[in-house]
């Protein structure tokens, strides 16, 4: 339908596509339509026909090759064979009303499934494209400023919630309308409706050309999926999503009406899985989280020794009330023994434990690397600033009007002009390669943490006042046991004067050089012409003050000095630049496109924070999406172990399902009582795992864990708690427990009554 | 009046790959508030029947009705529904649910019913009193004697007020006076509720005192 639009939009080539699209309306041929669709998005727009041949040949041929299909299928079916025999007692006799009744299709499911999750695939793109370019409520509104847009990211999950709560509800109505799962109608409605969509966008994504001729159309939904930078895995994820709320949909249709009528209360099935699996018990809870904050040996040693002793005391006791009367202890005995815990229970207590491993390795992690982020990015941030205006060409030498025009933008706060090159600085011996900034002490503050960073001692104000700055010796002039200020003034003429400059800690300790100490700055720019030609352009400076901001790259490779000896020191008349800090660090990137747009755009640029570190942050990104999968399959690892619970559970209850059933439960009830089973477990779990994983990214920020700041940046390990990333991997294992439990409750509803009764 | 008619039952299982046909086209009919005995040799199909006439099995054919109701008519939430509301049964063995007391288990059919928790327990109090079992109500199964369990089991199948009680072997397990304390209150229940009620046993002379006695043989029912 999409490809349809797309075509008749592009307005030639109606017929031939009409012919394409009833073609791939018969079995076969859709996978022959899209082969050939594949091919001519490859190929570009050169018409050549895939298949060299007439269409009615065409039509014959996906016709033949759909009935072979069939036929094929229709082999591979095993039919029991039923013998041969002379006619029963019951021939003729109405069979039974059920068996007769029996219907193995439902078009209206099939229609509620494959139209829910189409319809979903739409609203979802077209919400989202709606959101993002903007939309009007009829004609009252006019301006653009009034049309509501929203940012590309909270249109798409704005449009995922809605496109989910479709696929939910459309799988809730067509279970509920089927009352049973209806299997087939789910997957032919999800093949042949919901894949076309994706597939078109995947084709879309692999190539460029057919990207510029249509793709201008779904920009906005080619753009999100590019920033998870294989645009594809974010349509398919999104269709993975779609097809998981459809199944969930049905599943829950299916158990709400299972009982005949919609029915949502739980009341009778949560108090019999209450009892079933007991898992909100003190005693369980405590030794999970014992396990799960200490690890598995010590609470297992203290759990023996508990054990051991609860042991003696009671067989003691036992033994005391057995002299006495030796009946009283059988029973005491055998109240002892009721005590022990049936494998289900152990069972259980491994599935709350695997649950709870995987979300607090899922909270703790994301947390960890959550710090990193946001320590990496407040450090940028504080030594660069989070939007810089640059020119392409010329000086910039206007750079004080731009900054009047760039401070009526609305979001900034402050900015201010720099100029960035290249020098070498040395002290004595020591040299190094750094990279020095201009900078106006006046305004710094208001854009970048530089005064903050400055040790005691040093101060950004002795830029702009070098006498101010007090000059050290040599240490190699004078002998320690000399009291250096006053007998320096009396024998040596006073040091001269330099202008400032401010290095990095790690800087100042590979150069070997403190407060008031000397260095020369030199520059292969603007050489002087010296006896036998040009030599590079030196000049000395005094440390006026040195700054940490705890991040080794800054510390070690960059240098401040007031911005108008730098213009003299690279013959500038303006700036490199101007930075400019913004209310709101994640919105850096719109304002950023209205300052270019405030500035005309050409020759002027500008750059957001995110942009100038984009590697380091994509990678930090990519890392933390796939650190979140890996963990991710923990819990699911863990889910496979709810299965199994669920499964011995139900095999364990056999009895009592058919004596339930027997009593008038439904199957929808059975179905409920069992998932009800696995969500407490996974809740349980869930819930320990928060706790514990909360409780451990607490303990490693208050004692902290040190960190070599050369490779990791950083001194300490940071740990981030944000609300969103510690709630998602509770509900990841609620809604994998939900999973979970799905199959082996559907078997549990499944058994028959009189099996189960007959099997004492 | 006509309350339980069966037509025509067939139904067979199946013994080390062989077709038994056990009911051979079974055609019953029972007055309501009818108390009837049915007894036959060991895997005549007794128990069979009585589980395709609860609902609990499938036939191959026939029809059954109750209170003039197609019983195969309805859907598989209404069967639920119709166990629940219109059938008790009791088995041979208890079949209580060992987790839950007395006490619950009597309430069980209520609440699945969604009575609210105070009435449905307030229900079932009045039915062991009934039983006699005032002193058990918070004993779980496993602290029962087997006549005491197939009281509360009797309590259980009674307490919404069913239209029709299935009673399988009810003292099959029980030695003969419990037995005949079970069977007394039977025979009461069904005076003082108008249940219709069949109830299958071994026991030869406690089927002599039911007012009306049946015999499966071959796959037949015959009056004995």
């Amino acid at each position: 339908m999409l490809l349809a639009a797309v075509a008749a939009s592009a307005g030639r080539r109606g017929p031939e596509l009409l012919e394409e699209l009833s073609l791939s309306g018969i079995g076969w041929g859709a996978l022959a339509t899209l082969v050939k669709a594949v091919v001519t998005l490859y190929r570009g727009s050169a018409p050549t026909p895939l298949f060299p041949l007439p269409a009615a040949r065409l039509w014959a041929l996906a016709g033949g090759l759909w009935i072979l299909g069939w036929i094929l299928l229709g082999l591979s079916i095993r039919y029991l064979a039923s013998p041969a025999s002379a006619p029963s007692l019951a021939h003729g006799a109405p069979l039974y009303r059920k068996l007769a009744r029996y219907r193995d299709f439902d078009w209206g499911t099939l229609l509620a499934y494959g139209g829910g999750v189409l319809a979903s695939e739409l609203t979802l793109i077209l919400v989202h494209t709606a959101l993002v370019t903007g939309v009007r409520f009829g004609k009252v509104l006019e301006t653009k400023a009034e049309a509501w847009q929203v940012p590309p990211p909270i249109a798409f999950a704005i449009s995922l919630l809605i496109g989910f709560a479709i696929a939910f509800a459309s799988g809730f109505f067509g279970a509920a309308r089927a009352k049973r799962l209806a299997t087939p109608e789910a997957t032919l409605g999800l093949l042949y409706l919901g894949l076309p969509i994706p597939l078109l966008l995947t084709a879309l994504s692999a190539n460029p050309e057919a990207q510029l001729r249509i793709g201008y159309r779904l920009r906005e939904v080619s753009y999100l999926a590019g920033l998870l930078g294989r645009p594809e895995l974010g349509y398919w994820l999104v269709y993975l999503g779609l097809a998981l709320m459809m199944f969930l949909g049905i599943t829950t249709g299916f158990v709400a009406t299972g009982s005949g009528r919609m029915d949502l209360r739980s009341s009778f099935e949560l108090f019999i899985a209450r009892r079933h699996v007991s898992v909100f018990r003190p005693r369980l809870l405590l030794s999970v989280l014992a396990i799960l904050l200490f690890g598995i040996i010590p609470p297992l040693i203290v759990y023996a020794i508990v054990r051991a002793a609860e042991a003696a005391v009671e067989q003691t006791r036992i033994r005391m009330v057995g002299l006495v009367d030796p009946l009283k202890a059988t029973e005491a005995q055998h109240h002892w023994k009721m005590r022990e815990q049936s494998p289900t229970a152990m069972m259980t207590t491994l599935s709350v434990g695997g649950v709870g491993v995987g979300v607090m390795a899922l909270i703790i992690v994301l947390s960890v690397m959550s710090g990193f982020e946001a320590d990496l990015q407040q450090k940028i941030i504080g030594t660069n600033a989070q939007v810089v205006v640059s020119k392409y060409a010329d000086s910039f030498s206007e750079y004080r009007e731009v900054m009047g025009r760039v401070r009526k933008v609305k979001g900034v706060v402050g900015e201010t002009p720099f100029i960035l090159n290249e020098v070498m600085i040395s002290s004595g011996q020591n040299i190094s390669g750094v990279i020095i900034k201009g900078i106006d002490p006046a305004t710094v503050g208001n854009v970048t943490d530089l005064p903050k960073n400055i040790l005691p001692g040093g101060s950004l104000d002795s830029l702009s006042h070098p006498e101010k700055i007090i000059p050290r010796p040599p240490a190699n002039s004078g002998s320690p046991e000399q009291a250096p200020s006053a007998i320096r003034t009396e024998r040596d003429p006073p040091a001269p004067q330099f202008q400032g400059i401010i290095i990095g800690r790690e800087l100042a300790g590979s150069l070997h050089v403190n407060l008031g100490d000397r260095v020369d700055i030199i520059s292969p720019l603007g050489g002087e012409l010296g006896p036998q030609g040009p030599v590079p352009k030196s000049r000395p400076f005094r440390v006026a003050g040195i700054f940490y901001s705890g991040m080794y790259e800054y510390d070690a490779k960059f240098v401040y000095i007031l911005l108008e000896t730098a213009q003299k020191f690279f013959n500038m008349e303006g700036v490199s630049g101007v930075e400019v800090r913004v209310a709101d660090v994640d919105d850096a990137r719109r304002v950023a496109k209205v300052i270019t747009e405030q500035l005309d755009g050409w020759p002027y640029r500008t750059r957001d924070w995110g942009e100038m570190n984009r590697n380091l942050f994509s990678a930090l990104r990519l890392e933390k999406l796939v650190m979140g999968i890996i963990l991710t399959i923990i819990v699911i690892v863990a889910g496979g172990l709810i299965v199994a619970t669920v499964i011995m559970l139900v095999l364990e209850k056999r009895k009592e399902i058919a004596v339930l059933k027997a009593l008038g439960v439904p199957d929808g009830g059975i179905v409920k009582i069992f998932l009800t089973e696995g969500l407490q477990i996974g809740i349980a779990g869930g819930l320990l795992g928060l706790l514990s994983g909360l409780s451990w990214c607490l303990l490693i920020e208050k004692i902290g864990i040190k960190l070599d700041p050369q490779v990791y940046y950083i001194p300490e390990l940071p740990v981030k708690i944000e609300p969103l990333q510690t709630v998602i991997p509770v509900l990841i294992a609620v809604l994998v427990t939900y999973l979970a439990s799905i199959y082996p409750a559907l078997k549990a509803s499944q058994v028959e009554p009189v099996e189960g009764l007959r099997s004492e | 009046m006509i309350g339980l008619e069966v037509r025509n039952l067939f139904k067979s299982y199946f013994l080390h790959g062989k077709r038994i046909d056990v009911l051979r086209g079974v055609s019953l009919e029972l007055a309501a508030g009818e108390l009837v005995s049915l007894v036959g040799a060991s895997g005549s199909g007794k128990s069979t029947f009585l589980h395709v006439i609860g609902l609990l099995d499938a036939p191959a054919a026939g029809e059954i009705r109750f209170n003039g109701r197609d019983l195969f008519e309805m859907s598989d939430p209404a069967v639920a529904d119709f166990r629940n509301r219109t059938i008790g049964f009791v088995f041979q063995s208890h079949y209580l649910l060992p987790e839950f007391t007395a006490l619950e288990n009597v309430a069980m059919p209520a609440l699945i019913q969604r009575w609210e928790r105070g009435a449905a327990v307030r229900r079932a109090r009045e039915l062991l009193l009934r039983v006699g079992l005032e002193k058990r109500i918070d004993h779980r199964p496993g602290e029962l004697s087997g006549g005491e369990a197939q009281r509360v089991a009797l309590a259980r199948a009674l307490v919404l007020k069913p239209a029709l009680l299935l009673a399988d072997e009810p003292t099959g397990n029980l030695d003969p006076v419990t037995g005949e304390g079970i069977h007394q209150l039977l025979r009461e229940v069904n005076r003082e509720l108008g249940i219709t009620a069949i109830v299958v046993t071994h026991n030869e002379a406690l089927a002599e005192s039911m007012p009306r006695r049946l015999r499966l043989l071959d796959g037949q029912v015959f009056p004995s």
